[in-house]
């Protein structure tokens, strides 16, 4: 906004106010960019440290508080899954955890992060089914031999395997995916 | 060199044919070390775990029921023939991971190109200069049908398919993956023997020859000043920070040394990854409980 003065006094008093009113500009953006900034660098450090800083009078007649940042810290979510509550036997919605000592096998299948048994069903081209039960460690060929006179048992039939030496998985043809959590279930991984 | 490779032919020969004779096991001819090589080959050093000296670290992170940490020796670099100070136990998710070799290549190469652009651009028949006219009419001069002086078939024209422009080789591999590889690359080095685990960087002169010797003798964020002044010179010896830990690093450096606070961040860094939710949003942005 330009205005041009008559007067060379009235040219100097005009820049002094428009340099005064600059200085506010930059002083109050300053304030607002410290308030909002000293708390966002402690959450990113990950330490939840909040500087309890007084509330100090400004000269503009505001107070500088970070005390009520605590209504944001508590919906910033957690990264990682927390471990299910303690539940003796199975939980209400079927979950069953894992027995706390390992089975005495020799071979072991862990849980998957979000706490469930690893067994998958697969369907390729609409009609190929395959079962994938993945995150083995140990023998995986006795596991092999176990699955499939368990499943012979259940069929009377052998199924065709696919064992993953390399990368620890089973694939299995044919649906079995419930029949085979529950047999996992029982053995306790 | 002729005499020692001639050497090494005979020798073989011969302890191959020793072997199918006398029917023992031998070791295959690419493992197996000739006697007069250039440079100690170095000692596998005994296990840690029928030793009675304390065990000094514990895993932080809890440890799955079937598995138990691995063990290897505390050192320190504060002299040339110092007797390991005890064991440390490392977290078997992270140092006993089944070595996937397929990864570590897949890692290893991401590594090396993601970062690559080639700067390589030449000029088409469009962007050379002039060609833009017939150079003599289309029949009757006796001579073949050119279009413009510029085009491919030309001398001085421009090439038909050549490199355009800089080409960006940048892919990403899923953080698991990249993650998993580190596991494995540390696995390895623990595996081969090549992992040392040091009490602190703590070195007594700031003399390169030092470390040398050091290296020789053992074949083993902010930094003490001796150790930066006495690798600054070296080109065998280098040191980074635990953030800074790589997998090409660690397959063109022969072993590793890691303090325990390095271990320390290193296992919570990458247990992280076993038992994290899906990113909501990145995880540059604030968590509440990121490592």
């Amino acid at each position: 906004m330009f205005c041009c003065p008559s007067s060379l006094s009235e040219e100097r008093e005009m820049s002094a106010s428009v340099r005064s009113m600059s200085l506010t500009v930059c002083r109050a953006a300053r304030v607002a960019y410290r308030a909002f900034n000293p708390v966002t660098r402690s959450l990113t450090t990950g330490a939840c440290l909040r500087t309890e800083s007084n509330p100090a009078e400004g000269s503009r007649g505001f107070i500088e508080s970070t005390e009520e940042f605590r209504f944001v810290e508590r919906l910033v979510p957690p990264s990682r899954i927390p471990a299910p509550p303690k539940h003796e036997g199975p939980a209400p919605s079927g979950w069953i955890p894992q027995s706390a000592t390992p089975p005495s096998l020799p071979y072991m299948i862990r849980r998957s992060r979000m706490h469930n048994v690893p067994v998958y069903s697969d369907i390729k081209h609409g009609n190929q089914h395959s079962t994938l039960l993945r995150k083995i460690e140990g023998d995986i060929w006795t596991l092999n031999k176990d699955v499939k006179e368990f499943l012979l048992g259940l069929t009377g039939k052998e199924p065709p395997t696919q064992v993953n030496e390399v990368t620890g998985t089973i694939r299995i043809k044919g649906q079995f995916d419930k029949e085979l959590k529950d047999w996992l279930l029982k053995k306790g991984f | 060199m002729f005499r020692a490779t001639l050497a090494i032919c005979g020798r073989t020969v011969v302890k191959r044919f020793i072997s199918s004779v006398s029917g023992e096991s031998a070791l295959p001819s690419n493992l197996r070390l000739p006697s007069n090589l250039i440079g100690v080959a170095p000692q596998k050093r005994a296990s840690p775990s029928g030793s009675d000296l304390p065990v000094l670290r514990r895993c932080e992170a809890d440890i799955p029921a079937h598995l138990a940490p691995a063990q290897t020796w505390l050192e320190t670099l504060g002299s040339h023939d110092s007797e390991p100070l005890g064991v440390v136990d490392l977290h078997p998710d992270v140092f006993s991971v089944p070595v996937r070799l397929d990864i570590l290549h897949a890692v290893e190469v991401w590594q090396r190109n993601f970062k690559r652009i080639s700067h390589a651009k030449v000029k088409s028949r469009a962007e050379v200069s002039g060609g833009g006219r017939k150079p003599w009419k289309q029949k009757g001069s006796g001579r073949a049908r050119h279009g413009s002086i510029r085009s491919p078939l030309w001398r001085g024209g421009g090439v038909a398919h050549g490199p355009r422009g800089p080409t960006s080789y940048y892919y990403m591999l899923p953080m698991k993956v990249r993650v998993q590889g580190l596991k494995i690359a540390l696995t390895a080095k623990l595996a081969q023997d090549y992992l040392h685990i040091v009490d602190s960087l703590e070195i007594p002169t700031p003399d390169p020859h030092y470390l040398l010797d050091l290296v020789k003798h053992r074949q083993s964020d902010e930094f003490p000043q001796n150790i930066l002044k006495a690798t600054e010179e070296l080109k065998t010896v280098n040191i980074i920070p635990a953030i800074g830990l790589n997998v090409h690093s660690m397959l063109k450096h022969e072993s590793l040394v890691l303090t325990l606070e390095a271990v320390k961040f290193l296992e919570k860094k990458l247990i992280w990854h076993d038992v994290r939710y899906t990113p909501l949003y990145p995880f540059k942005l604030p968590y509440s409980d990121l490592p």
